[in-house]
């Protein structure tokens, strides 16, 4: 019994910091939507730095320790977070994800890089690599007591718990009971209706990454006596910790807080009790990473089919019907100088840097199929390369040949592939991202300590195969092989991405459910492209295993894979022949950085990490960013010339909001061509039109959600124009969004919360509400359509904004509940505020509207008060021939030519 | 479109075809190490030399100090006037970052590039470049405890080769030193523990042997302790090491683990009030000494070196402090990377210094080829026995009261075979 009970206690140790770690993930996560891989790396730098300043300059602990945990961790996150993290927020999950992953790796090194110049400047820091026992914030060595026989508790794991114990209760009393925690909630309930509540989401995001870094930098010093500075440590277990946040859901924290605990305490329990494994070598070694794999498997809900992305948009191919020699010309020749090189100029040592790169590019090419072709995120083809290089070179040492033993390499690869991709293909993002790196860790703990297969330390010889009189243990011969072999695949895989299976790939990547309304399997197409890049990933690694001539288990380890990732990504992933450049790339870099840059070994990774800052900005890696920006500056230089002479009129005078010209469109694709509207206090003016017609477009360019192209927005005669969301609804301008303009997460006193800081407010929001003021304690997203429309509009009763504009306030509704929504309208109208209105319901609108707007392929048709309204005209307007449909018929009277002139506002 | 991406493949094919050819016909002339008159490295009066060292990695464990080491060496052998009448140019030591393909590219650097005659000292945890120096016949000296330093006719340990092959022998250094501190195996029982991956196994299969063949009896003997990182909790390994001697604790307790886990280990026994010996092979490092937590759970332990510990005085020990201190330029405290990169040194000098004036790589494996000597801080050193077997000699120093001391002096053991 009281095994059981050190067990449970000891293990809440470990458990309390992947509670802390755990917090930080879901937080960061919630706030810009990425899994920061970088969080250990946080947390490391703080131990860093506390082992610095306190051990090597000492610097008291307690404060030295506040310091870090409440000033320069909250810095590292405010600074990363405007840096990159914001700007990623709005790219694709591959580069959210490889950018941290560049952190990961930048972060340590930056610690350790200052460290030697601190070092080479006579400052008294220590150096930071073997340092084992170091003090923690309490006593050192640590002072032990023994409350039970047999269950001991020492100093450092008491701090540990209590303070964690402090922070969940602070987190707790932040989140439910301060307004920040309610505008934290509510951002990761819904962060674009934040901003049109006037709350600046990136400045809450910025809080949010703050108490994550601190939370790090806390869980880093309370570490240190256990983890010591090893970076490699600190990120394995931040990997078992996102067990925790998968638990929370990535959006729950205390969920993920308690998981932690949980954790831990497991963690703790199967290696005291697993004795039933003890034959399989590693199976203890590997138990946080099973249960990491296992609760992704089953926690995981599904949401999207598997590993899409959605905003992953590919970028415009301005190549697309371009000739071939256009297209492939440039790399055609590029090949054939390499492959010149090779005999003329390069010197043996760069022959062997270059077959080394193109090898390595045979991997990276896998990263083409199951990344850019896939569109998932596979951390586990260190896994692949390693399994059939070691499955080869065992069967040459039987005696096999080269060719044989690679292929039957790459089809182990190929099925450790399919394995892993079953029970993983499941998940989407992030998390599949996650399993597959668990994978891959299971493997290198488990299944590459197999003695039979990794021949201990030794491993196995792969020599250089002889193909007739072709030996290729010359550097040069392997290197033009190697130009062969990279050459045949990028045309293969071309060649596949033409194919017509290739575009059913594309079309599951960017639309799945449309795909498999097309017929094609989702998940059949997603394991082929698993499975082949997995072969693709085993083929490379005999190949590169060749290069070296041998095969070790450790040769390649499952972090090693997060690196080629990274490095492939940065330089783009969706064609072949980057993954070549990123493997050239890869193996040239180093070197000419140490000849004619830097000795440091760590400048070279700070660099390295950084290229998560360009992903921030060309999430299509520096392959593609060069010809793409040169295309765009040119796409610029000749639409930009006619588009800037837009006459910039005076506003219209007591126009509450007013837009004037307005052009707007989504990514080069124009919806609204010059829209005029003007909404006086105390107006409702109906928007009315067909699917399509630009209504939900003119809603977002008012609200600030989209910026216009060219035009202006005017509100209470002010030019609004450059303001985004934040701005305009603290300006008055609110926007209610189509669907409902609420918080689901969040109570009905909490959604009013946001609006009414008073309670005196809210009291009469209920008084006039009672059917809320009954549940005020119950989560909104429980409400029915109706009263969720309700809670949506009464606040802005009880503070009636300056113009609202509501979006399709009846979609759904009854039409007794409609009726009501209207009159609480019809009653912000009379309270003053000015309301743009935009329906689809044209009958019942038009009893409440003062004046009417038809809007047709992105222009006004028609504007007017309500009483001018003719039923044909609507009808007109509905049927889409309203502007463009008598275009063409130039008569004076011609109502179609409205669309052309200034818009007739009735002057109230 | 295909047509012409098929008629460049087969372009590119014949390109490939016509290379290998080529290739062919001056492959036979690879082995230029010696040829053409000119050795590769030395000069009329230099030898080139560089070093493979593990410097910056993320796992927070460096063998920096190696570097240092080797460069005290070479700085005196230079100071007495150089082997066979040439000086050593030393170009120091490339980082490998513990990273393979890094430790490849660095062997590859230093023989295409720098054009070495010899690697010393290669110090890592990975030693993937070893094929390539081997088949350019480049002799390399290092820290054998890998397997890359027992076979290959061009790739030295400075301490023997280090890890024991089935059918090769186990060196008795640690039971043997361990009898003079249990008084005897007579009746002693000890436990091992290692990690659980397949190195852990492996060392519990060699020690299991080699403990019990010295006379104790091995009461458990399991790789139980997680790999991936250190435990917070060892409650679950001690319980069982207590009781494995029949319900109590074994007299010895035998730690095959690097020290993060030795210090978890230790503390977490020594609270159980455990009284007997407790040793392992990794700690002997006087940084330990420095902090509070490490001196007081690293007190008591005995820890097992192969080379002579620092605390021993001899005329060797007194030289090598003087080196060091000469190299670094001030008194810096003693470590085994030191001691790693200066005795890989010596014994390529030594060599050297046998092979004569007329140095090409030839007679200087022909020199190494029956190389013998006695009496240095690693003990009798002989080649190629070395490249099978460990040289068989170390000592155990205990770290009392905040200071290593001598508990079993620096000797020679007799292998026993291991099966």
């Amino acid at each position: 019994m009281s095994d059981l009970l050190g067990f449970v206690l000891s293990g809440l140790v470990s458990g309390a910091l992947y509670a802390l770690l755990a917090t930080g993930l879901v937080l960061s996560y919630s706030a810009s939507g990425l899994f920061n891989f970088a969080h250990g790396a946080t947390a490391y730098l703080c131990a860093l730095a506390f082992y610095e300043l306190h051990s090597g300059l000492g610097w008291p602990a307690v404060p030295t320790a506040l310091l870090l945990v409440c000033g320069v961790a909250p810095l590292l996150g405010w600074g990363l977070d405007r840096l990159m993290f914001r700007k990623l927020a709005r790219v694709g999950e591959t580069a959210q994800i490889v950018a941290t992953i560049g952190l990961l790796v930048a972060l340590p090194a930056l610690g350790l890089w200052i460290v030697e110049l601190l070092q080479d400047a006579g400052a008294p820091v220590r150096p930071a690599e073997n340092q084992f026992g170091l003090p923690g914030v309490g006593p050192s060595p640590a002072v032990s007591w023994q409350p039970v026989d047999g269950v001991g508790v020492d100093s450092d794991q008491l701090i540990t718990w209590v303070v964690t114990a402090v922070v969940a209760v602070g987190l707790w009393v932040l989140m439910r009971h301060t307004p920040l925690g309610l505008r934290l909630r509510a951002a990761v309930d819904n962060r674009s209706l934040v901003e049109l509540r006037g709350m600046s989401a990136d400045r809450l995001s910025s809080v949010a990454w703050m108490l994550s870094s601190g939370l790090a930098g806390l869980a880093g010093v309370l570490a240190t006596p256990l983890l010591g500075l090893s970076a490699h440590d600190f990120t394995l277990f931040l990997f078992v910790s996102a067990t925790a946040a998968v638990l929370g859901r990535f959006a729950s924290v205390p969920l993920a807080f308690a998981g932690g605990l949980g954790l831990g305490v497991l963690q703790n329990l199967v290696a005291g009790y697993a004795s039933f494994a003890e034959r399989i070598t590693g199976f203890r070694t590997a138990v946080p990473f099973l249960i990491l794999f296992a609760g992704l498997l089953v926690l995981t809900r599904r949401q999207r089919t598997a590993g899409t992305a959605a905003v992953d948009a590919p970028p415009v191919d301005h190549l697309a019907g371009r000739s071939w020699r256009r297209r492939w010309g440039p790399w055609t020749v590029a090949a054939v100088l390499l492959a010149v090189a090779f005999y003329t100029v390069t010197t043996p040592f760069w022959s062997g840097v270059l077959a080394q790169g193109l090898a390595i590019s045979l991997v990276f090419v896998s990263f083409t199929v199951v990344t850019g072709l896939g569109a998932m995120v596979s951390l586990a083809q260190a896994t692949f390369v390693t399994g059939a290089a070691l499955v080869a070179g065992l069967l040459m040492s039987h005696g096999w040949p080269f060719a044989g033993a690679a292929m039957v390499g790459t089809c182990a690869a190929a099925l450790l592939g399919a394995l892993a991709a079953l029970p993983a293909l499941r998940l989407g993002g992030r998390s599949l991202a996650l399993a597959t790196l668990a994978l891959a860790f299971l493997a290198d703990q488990v299944l590459f300590q197999t003695g039979w297969l990794r021949n201990g330390d030794t491993g196995w010889a792969i020599p250089r195969p002889v193909l007739g009189p072709v030996d290729l243990s010359d550097d040069r011969a392997m290197g033009v092989a190697m130009v062969v072999l990279v050459t045949a695949v990028v045309a293969a895989l071309s060649a596949l991405r033409d194919s017509p299976s290739g575009r059913a790939m594309l079309a599951v990547r960017s639309a799945p459910a449309a795909a498999m309304a097309s017929g094609v399997s989702v998940v059949r197409t997603k394991l082929t492209l698993f499975t082949l890049s997995a072969g693709l990933a085993g083929f490379g690694g005999v190949m590169y295993a060749s290069y070296s001539t041998r095969i070790t288990a450790t040769d390649f380890t499952a972090v090693t894979g997060l690196v080629w990732l990274a490095v492939v990504v940065a330089a783009g992933v969706r064609r072949p022949q980057y993954a070549v450049v990123a493997g050239l790339v890869f193996a040239v870099v180093p070197h000419l950085m140490a000849d004619y840059v830097t000795e440091s070994a760590h400048l070279p990774v700070i660099l390295f990490g950084l290229a998560g800052l360009a992903l921030a900005n060309d999430p299509d890696g520096y392959c593609a960013a060069l010809p793409t920006r040169l295309h765009r500056r040119r796409a610029r230089i000749t639409a930009d010339a006619p588009e800037r002479s837009t006459p910039q009129g005076a506003p219209t005078p007591g126009a509450a909001l007013e837009l004037r010209g307005v052009r707007a469109g989504y990514d080069g694709a124009p919806v609204l061509h010059g829209v005029d509207l003007a909404v006086h206090r105390g107006e409702i003016l109906a928007l009315l039109g067909p699917n399509g017609a630009g209504k939900s477009t003119t809603c977002r360019v008012a609200a600030g959600l989209l910026a216009p192209l060219s035009g202006q927005v005017y509100a209470a005669g002010r030019d609004t124009t450059r303001e985004g969301a934040v701005a305009r609804s603290r300006a008055g301008v609110l926007l209610a969004p189509e669907g409902r303009g609420i918080f689901p997460s969040l109570t009905i006193d909490e959604n009013l919360a946001l609006r009414l800081r008073a309670k005196g407010d809210r009291d009469a929001v209920y008084e006039r509400f009672p059917s809320l003021a009954a549940r005020r304690g119950v989560t909104a997203g429980s409400l029915s359509g109706g009263e969720q429309q309700m809670l949506a509009l009464a606040p802005l009763l009880q503070r009636p904004p300056g113009v609202l504009i509501a979006d399709e306030p009846s979609l759904g509704l009854a039409p007794r509940v409609t009726d009501e929504v209207f009159r609480l309208l019809v009653e912000l109208r009379d309270a003053g505020t000015a309301l743009l209105l935009v329906e689809e319901k044209a009958a019942e609108v038009l009893e409440v509207a003062d004046t009417v707007a038809y809007l047709a392929q992105g222009r006004v048709a028609w504007c007017g008060p309500r009483a001018e309204v003719e039923a044909d005209r609507m009808t007109e307007a509905y049927l889409g021939i309203g502007a463009g449909g008598r275009t063409g018929a130039q008569g004076p009277d011609a109502p179609g030519d409205q669309g052309h002139r200034p818009q007739e506002v009735p002057q109230s | 479109m295909s047509r012409s991406m098929r008629s460049i493949t087969a372009a590119l094919a014949a390109l490939l075809l016509v290379s290998g050819c080529n290739s062919a016909a001056t492959s036979g002339g690879s082995d230029r190490a010696g040829g053409e008159g000119a050795v590769r490295g030395v000069t009329e009066d230099s030898v080139k030399v560089g070093g493979i060292v593990s410097m910056t990695t993320s796992t927070g464990y460096s063998k920096k100090d190696t570097d240092l080491g080797a460069r005290a060496r070479f700085e005196r052998a230079n100071a007495e006037g150089g082997v066979g009448g040439r000086k050593i140019e030393y170009l120091g030591a490339e980082d490998d970052g513990q990273d393979p393909s890094k430790n490849l590219a660095a062997a590859r650097k230093l023989v295409q590039q720098d054009k070495v005659f010899a690697i010393a000292p290669m110090s890592s945890t990975t030693f993937s470049g070893a094929d390539f120096l081997q088949q350019q016949k480049v002799p390399t000296f290092g820290w054998g405890t890998l397997p890359s330093f027992c076979g290959p006719s061009y790739i030295y340990g400075f301490g023997g080769c280090m890890v024991p092959t089935p059918g090769g022998t186990i060196s008795q250094t640690w039971p043997e030193g361990l009898k003079k501190v249990t008084g005897g195996s007579e009746g002693r029982s000890v436990a091992i523990l290692a990690n659980d991956s397949d190195a852990g196994t492996f060392a519990i299969r060699t020690y299991k042997q080699s403990f019990a063949s010295a006379g104790y009896e091995v009461t458990y003997a399991e790789p139980a302790v997680p790999a991936g990182s250190v435990p917070s909790d060892w409650s679950a390994y001690t319980k069982e090491i207590l009781r494995s001697d029949g319900g109590k604790a074994p007299d010895a307790v035998v730690s095959v683990m690097q020290t993060p886990y030795n210090i978890g280990l230790f503390t977490a026994i020594k609270r159980t009030g455990y009284k007997g010996v407790l040793t392992d092979p990794t700690d002997y490092d006087p940084a330990l000494l420095a902090k509070d937590a490490t001196r007081k759970a690293l007190d008591g332990v005995h820890v097992l070196t192969s080379f002579q510990p620092f605390e021993q005085d001899s005329a060797d020990m007194r030289q090598f402090r003087e080196d060091i201190r000469k190299a670094a330029g001030k008194d810096v405290p003693l470590n085994m990377h030191m001691m790693t990169g200066y005795m890989s040194a010596d014994l390529f000098l030594a060599i050297a210094g046998k092979a004569g004036e007329d140095l090409t790589v030839e007679s200087f494996q022909k020199a190494a080829n029956g190389f013998s000597d006695t009496g240095t801080m690693v003990g009798d050193r002989a080649e190629p026995k070395g490249q099978k077997e460990s040289f068989g000699c170390g000592a155990l120093v205990r770290l009392k009261d905040g200071k290593y001391v001598v508990s079993a002096p620096f000797t020679c053991y007799p292998p026993i075979p291991f099966k």
